[in-house]
């Protein structure tokens, strides 16, 4: 059943999310979250609004959850404003996904995911991540990488592969496009500084 | 140059992630693997007394659906179980799985039940279910009973998960369905076909294939009590599908695959020497494969037994050979079932229900027999289609039953499950 708790969860934290703020204030945001929560229920054909939802998105790792929660607290103000560690999430959950998926899915002759059966080599790997997270005062990376680990130990999800607890594809996906738009920006924004002193200079 | 050392809550912190991975490292070693458990070998009834016994009945009753990818096993008593789904066409919403029970006192098949529906597998599962697709069961040394069904929430086949049903009262009830865990990509793109294998420390072989990116056979592997704690891949690419694996000792085994890419068209096969651990390069075989299901079963001398549409196209012809274990000797034991058209070409909807009468008959057995009337009535789409009809015989589910004898179950024209039981008299009678 945990996993249709999850389902309620991640169906609230995923809308209020992706919706904009309205200008509303810290209350009205707090009422949403619970008003989403409660929609999640909202029964559809013998299935709530969440387990449809979880039905095209499975149950999301546990790494989503925190990373959720914390844009959650974020748009709360309970957490202050993205530090740049924000980035180091996107590239090691990019890594992540694009190590994992596209071999798991048949593209190459290695199964990654068969690694989370026999998790050893990759908690070592997971573990040094995460003391270089904390060394690098990345603690969001330090939060979902333990939480992953804690709940993996706890065996929270229906999953015994330790892949589960670390990722998902919406979580991959959010990502690699959230990486996309930034190295856009930053290529735009370098591209404009290189033509300003041209255009100064011919002034 | 002074070193700066980590102040003494940031040490607690090291601390105490170190302590988080240690426990996960001791709490996860790798999965133990088993040795393939092997069914206590019945000698091969060679006697001269002995009498060949070749038999054929149907296993479904039902005259309207759509019946397709069956799977049989056999219980303690002597009796069989044998699964199948049906509906109005394959992948609608109305498809079922269904059972019925092979009486051993009557030699006849019972009356359909509904193992699982669209409905209770969402009721369960607590997920959409669009559609339910190919079913197995086999049951486990320790008696336990397992039902494997594939069901899609989004889109084709590609988007397949499994679920698993378990009887611990030789199939009166039943679990409720739950979905196995087995990719980490929205646990879509795994599909069951073939007979589950079973090993020493009662854990469970499960070949499984993808769809999705690439066609690829895995053998999953689940716990004695249904998890999935292992999988290897068989093959790799995007041209094989539904293993069929054959334990042939304790370590060694071959899987049979079906073909389903554009080049030789044949049969392919790949080896393992560990129990299922790692497996060989595919390599194709002598028989034919036009892109369908095969099974097979091993033999007591050592050899297996293969079903199979051996055809470039269609699956108009399913043949019984007889194979060495190194695959090299391929004889012809029995065309189970053929079109009277060598081609396989299509019939006229009246000459075809003559030919299929008579086939009906020699195929029902006693208990269907009355139904020929209604089932020539309801020739329909599943056999015709634009005043031109055809034969199809496939999808060959194959066990030997504690017994010895032999049990073969296969779509007949996608109207009837068929069952075909034969024993070793019968089959060194053939041989000679």
């Amino acid at each position: 059943m945990i996993s249709l708790w999850q389902a309620h969860l991640s169906f609230a934290m995923i809308i209020f999310l992706v919706l904009p703020a309205f200008g509303l204030n810290k209350v009205w945001r707090i009422a949403l979250l619970l008003a989403l929560l409660a929609a999640s229920f909202i029964p559809l054909g013998g299935l709530s609004l969440a387990a449809y939802l979880r039905s095209h998105i499975d149950d999301l790792a546990i790494t989503s959850l925190v990373f959720m929660g914390w844009g959650c607290l974020r748009r709360l103000e309970m957490l202050p404003p993205a530090q740049k560690d924000h980035i180091g999430v996107l590239i090691l959950f990019a890594v992540m996904a694009l190590v994992l998926y596209p071999a798991t899915l048949g593209l190459s002759d290695l199964d990654p995911y068969r690694r989370g059966f026999s998790p050893r080599p990759l908690l070592f790997v997971i573990a040094m991540l995460t003391f270089g997270a904390f060394y690098l005062r990345n603690y969001l990376a330090v939060v979902m990488l333990t939480g992953a680990t804690l709940t993996f130990i706890a065996g929270l999800k229906p999953s015994h592969n330790y892949w589960d607890y670390l990722i998902d594809p919406l979580l991959g996906l959010y990502c690699c496009l959230a990486l996309l738009v930034l190295a856009t920006r930053w290529a735009y924004r370098r591209l404009i500084t290189q033509r300003s002193p041209i255009r100064n200079k011919s002034v | 140059m002074r070193i700066k050392l980590p102040r003494l809550p940031a040490l607690g912190v090291y601390l105490a992630l170190a302590c988080l991975f240690a426990g996960a490292w001791l709490t996860h070693p790798a999965p133990k693997h088993s040795s393939f458990a092997l069914i206590s070998p019945v000698p091969a009834v060679t006697d001269e007394a002995a009498k060949p016994i070749y038999t054929s009945r149907f296993a479904s009753s039902g005259l309207v659906d759509f019946v397709h990818s069956s799977a049989i096993t056999a219980l303690p008593d002597g009796s069989l179980m044998a699964v199948w789904f049906a509906g109005s066409r394959e992948g609608a919403a109305d498809v079922q799985v269904r059972s019925a029970r092979f009486n051993v006192s009557t030699g006849e098949w019972g009356e359909e039940q509904v193992m699982a529906t669209r409905d209770s597998t969402q009721q369960s599962t607590r997920k959409y279910i669009r559609k339910l697709g190919n079913p197995v069961i086999a049951l486990a040394p320790d008696n336990r009973l397992w039902l494997f069904y594939v069901s899609v929430s989004m889109g084709g086949w590609a988007g397949s998960a499994v679920n698993v049903m378990v009887s611990d009262d030789f199939g009166v009830n039943w679990s409720a369905p739950r979905q196995l865990i087995t990719s980490p990509f929205l646990n879509i793109s795994t599909l069951v076909r073939s007979a589950p294998v079973f090993h020493v420390d009662g854990s469970i072989g499960l070949p499984v294939y993808h769809e999705f990116l690439g066609k690829f056979a895995e053998y999953l592997y689940l716990s004695a009590d249904g998890e999935v704690i292992d999988k290897y891949r068989i093959s790799h690419g995007n041209h094989s599908l539904q293993p069929a694996v054959v334990p042939l000792d304790g370590q060694r085994g071959i899987a049979l695959l079906r073909y389903a890419g554009n080049t030789h068209h044949r049969v392919l096969a790949s080896r393992t020497e560990d129990a299922g651990q790692t497996w060989s390069e595919p390599f194709p075989l002598d028989p034919s494969n036009p892109n369908s299901s095969l099974a097979a079963v091993a033999t007591p001398e050592h050899g297996m037994l293969v079903a199979l549409n051996d055809l470039q196209e269609g699956r108009f012809k399913l043949s019984l050979y007889l194979t060495d274990a190194k695959m090299v000797d391929w004889r012809l034991v029995h065309d189970l079932d053929k079109s009277p058209d060598p081609e396989g070409d299509p019939y006229s909807p009246l000459a075809y229900k003559e030919i299929i009468g008579k086939k009906f008959r020699d195929s029902s057995g006693e208990l269907r027999q009355p139904l020929e009337a209604q089932f020539l009535d309801n020739l329909d789409n599943r056999v015709c289609k634009s005043e031109e009809c055809e034969f199809e015989y496939e999808y060959p589910y194959f066990i030997r039953s504690p017994d010895g004898m032999y049990h073969l179950v296969y779509s007949w024209n996608n109207t009837f499950i068929k069952h075909v039981t034969f024993n070793d008299a019968w089959l060194s009678e053939r041989l000679k």
